[in-house]
């Protein structure tokens, strides 16, 4: 698949509450001024229909000009994840029906790694659907808190090399088969369920072999993006507070490690004081603290674009009080934005 | 020729392994790959199961590779 290179993806990362997603609903309402913009909420816990002030859903919605916006209904994401792969299942052991056994599949939906893999698919979904029809120059992901953001990241990745060793055994297989086939003049055939079957031995006919050759394409393909720091901005947003920061600092190793740039850092809610001197002790302790947080993340994020963000008297909720928000932003839109 | 059959055997049963291995206590691959390979996996399956039924006995499976009688 040929990818359109004027198009943006943005993703805002960071621990729960620290205010990813009114950056993200900020930037991209700043954005939306010069390009068409989707923000798209991934946190299970949804806030960005909060932030924005209207309510959302699985389908964009209009906020303003050029802004739409989704929030993943996560319940319909894992169901249809899994539906596609269990139709497939039910459909090879069909009897299971008769036995109502089928059920018993569905229990597939609490095992491990499938909330990472179908939220892994949405994004993969939003990003072949624009690309095809080109409906917006920036997408925006307001993402899960980092634990679960990391693993999705992550995901391609470990797949990739799943897949590449996979695809070698196959291949190792299918060329044993064909040196049988090569001694024998006939095809290998197995009995299964009753009826006799032809073993495929070349590469086009082993289903197995077709789709291990489908997921590493969808795994390139998503790889393509959130790896090439051109299409693809990674933002890590923080509190001057010492667990968020050491939190980010291992969220930065990690991506950097899967080959991932983290160009931005917002620190959201800092307190700015005129007179630090006329305040209670305890928020000159606050204050002092914050200042040396401030330095911890000057040190921990050096090759990073460090945005600092004040603590605003009123909670920036509704498009108006975002645009202000926005404004802190704009280094960070006009760098990101093509 | 016999050789060439235990190879293709023991491949797909490796392979059977890595794609199945959660249920055996092995690492897997993350579970969505695996469950897109198991409605193709029939035949690989009953392969397992067979080496899984002849491990009680090695020494008469080697002497059935090697045709000691």
């Amino acid at each position: 698949m040929t990818f359109n290179r004027n198009f943006k993806v943005v993703f805002f990362m960071g621990k729960g509450g620290v205010g990813k997603t009114t950056c993200a609903a900020a930037f991209a309402l700043k954005a939306s001024l010069k390009k068409r913009t989707l923000v798209v909420s991934l946190d299970p816990a949804h806030n960005l229909g909060d932030v924005l002030g209207i309510e959302l859903s699985d389908e964009p919605r209009k906020i303003a000009d050029n802004l739409y916006a989704i929030e993943v209904d996560f319940e319909s994401m894992i169901n249809k994840h899994l539906k596609n792969l269990t139709d497939k299942i039910k459909e090879i052991y069909g009897y299971l029906r008769v036995l109502n056994l089928d059920r018993y599949v569905d229990i597939l939906r609490y095992s491990p790694g499938i909330e990472e893999y179908a939220t892994l698919d949405k994004i993969m979904e939003i990003l072949k659907s624009n690309v095809r029809r080109r409906d917006y120059d920036i997408i925006v992901f307001d993402t899960p808190p980092t634990g679960l953001t990391l693993r999705i990241m992550a995901l391609p990745s470990i797949s990739a090399v799943w897949i590449e060793k996979l695809m070698r055994l196959r291949e190792a297989i299918l060329s044993r088969r064909r040196i049988v086939e090569e001694i024998t003049g006939e095809k290998i055939k197995a009995i299964v369920k009753g009826k006799e079957l032809e073993i495929p031995s070349e590469k086009e006919e082993d289903p197995i072999y077709r789709e291990l050759t489908c997921m590493m394409e969808e795994v390139k393909f998503v790889n393509s993006i959130i790896k090439d720091d051109k299409l693809s901005t990674m933002v890590l947003v923080i509190n001057p507070e010492v667990l968020p920061i050491i939190e980010a600092k291992r969220a930065l190793d990690f991506l950097t490690k899967l080959g991932m740039k983290v160009r931005y850092v917002i620190i959201n809610k800092v307190l700015k004081v005129s007179n630090g001197e006329s305040l209670p002790k305890e928020l000159r302790v606050k204050l002092r603290q914050e200042k040396e947080a401030l330095q911890l993340i000057r040190k921990h994020f050096k090759e990073q674009m460090v945005i600092e963000v004040p603590l605003l008297y009123e909670e920036p909720k509704g498009l108006d009080k975002l645009r202000g928000f926005g404004e802190y932003l704009t280094k960070l839109v006009n760098d990101a934005v093509v | 020729m016999e050789y060439i059959y235990v190879e293709l055997r023991e491949l797909e049963n490796v392979f059977t392994l890595l794609i199945l291995g959660s249920f055996i206590g092995l690492p897997s691959p993350p579970t969505t790959i695996s469950l897109r390979l198991l409605p193709y996996m029939a035949r690989e399956i009953i392969v397992s199961m067979s080496v899984s039924g002849r491990l009680n006995d090695m020494l008469a499976e080697m002497a059935g590779l090697f045709e000691i009688t």
